[in-house]
């Protein structure tokens, strides 16, 4: 059988709009029965507090914020997914690792992985990331 | 496959998809492949307009078969035979 191919990507963003676009990406290399692992680093890691997760009111948009509310309005008449289930589907369609960054963790006051939504798989540092990286044959920055 | 092949095709799962955006459609389709044995036809109907050139080149890089897209009004189907 031949070797899935890996996409590594570097979530950096708490952004609504660019935590969804992460999430459909990931959706689609997932149906492509991709390898992911993403690195969930500074910002990003906040969107992943469990207090924080699926709750828009709690999450930014940080470019044009004045256009967030239209942006969630019509993500919801379009039965879009929110940004953490598609993170949640892509885990169940294919071989997804989620990786908390150890240092932003902490900024946002979590150390633990229990601190985070349930799909984050643990806590790494960041040689982890750059290994990954290295290997993918597909490497984004979010 | 002619329009008419297509319409009068033997279909093994049906998935709609027409309540959905992209990548809605795409996963879907995913998830029924699993469902489904080679040589089962597929047959997803979306209104999602990225769908039709979506799922052909999807199914394609797996190794299925794209049998083509037939026009209704308001959405489409298309079909994939399981490789």
């Amino acid at each position: 059988m031949e070797t899935n191919k890996k996409m590594c990507m570097a979530l950096f963003s708490g952004s609504i709009d660019r935590l969804t676009a992460a999430g459909v990406v990931i959706s689609g290399a997932a149906a492509d029965d991709m390898d992911v692992d993403v690195y969930v680093l500074l910002q990003a890691a906040r969107a992943f507090k469990k207090e924080v997760g699926d709750n828009s009111d709690k999450l930014a948009m940080s470019e044009s914020s004045d256009l967030k509310d239209e942006f969630v309005k019509s993500l919801k008449e379009l039965n879009v997914n929110t940004w953490l289930e598609f993170f949640t589907t892509a885990k169940e369609l294919s071989n997804v690792k989620i990786h908390i960054c150890g240092l932003a963790g902490k900024i946002w006051g979590g150390s633990k992985i229990e601190d985070f939504v349930d799909i984050a798989d643990d806590i790494v540092g960041i040689g982890e990331y750059i290994t990954a990286a290295e290997e993918a044959d597909v490497h984004l920055f979010i | 496959m002619t329009q008419e092949e297509l319409t009068t095709l033997e279909v093994t799962k049906s998935v709609d998809a027409r309540g959905t955006s992209c990548p809605g459609p795409l996963l879907a389709a995913k998830k029924a492949m699993g469902e489904i044995n080679s040589g089962d036809v597929l047959e997803v109907l979306s209104a999602d307009e990225g769908t039709k050139k979506d799922i052909p080149k999807w199914a394609t890089k797996k190794k299925h078969e794209y049998l083509g897209t037939v026009e209704e009004s308001g959405f489409f189907k298309i079909f994939v035979k399981k490789g």
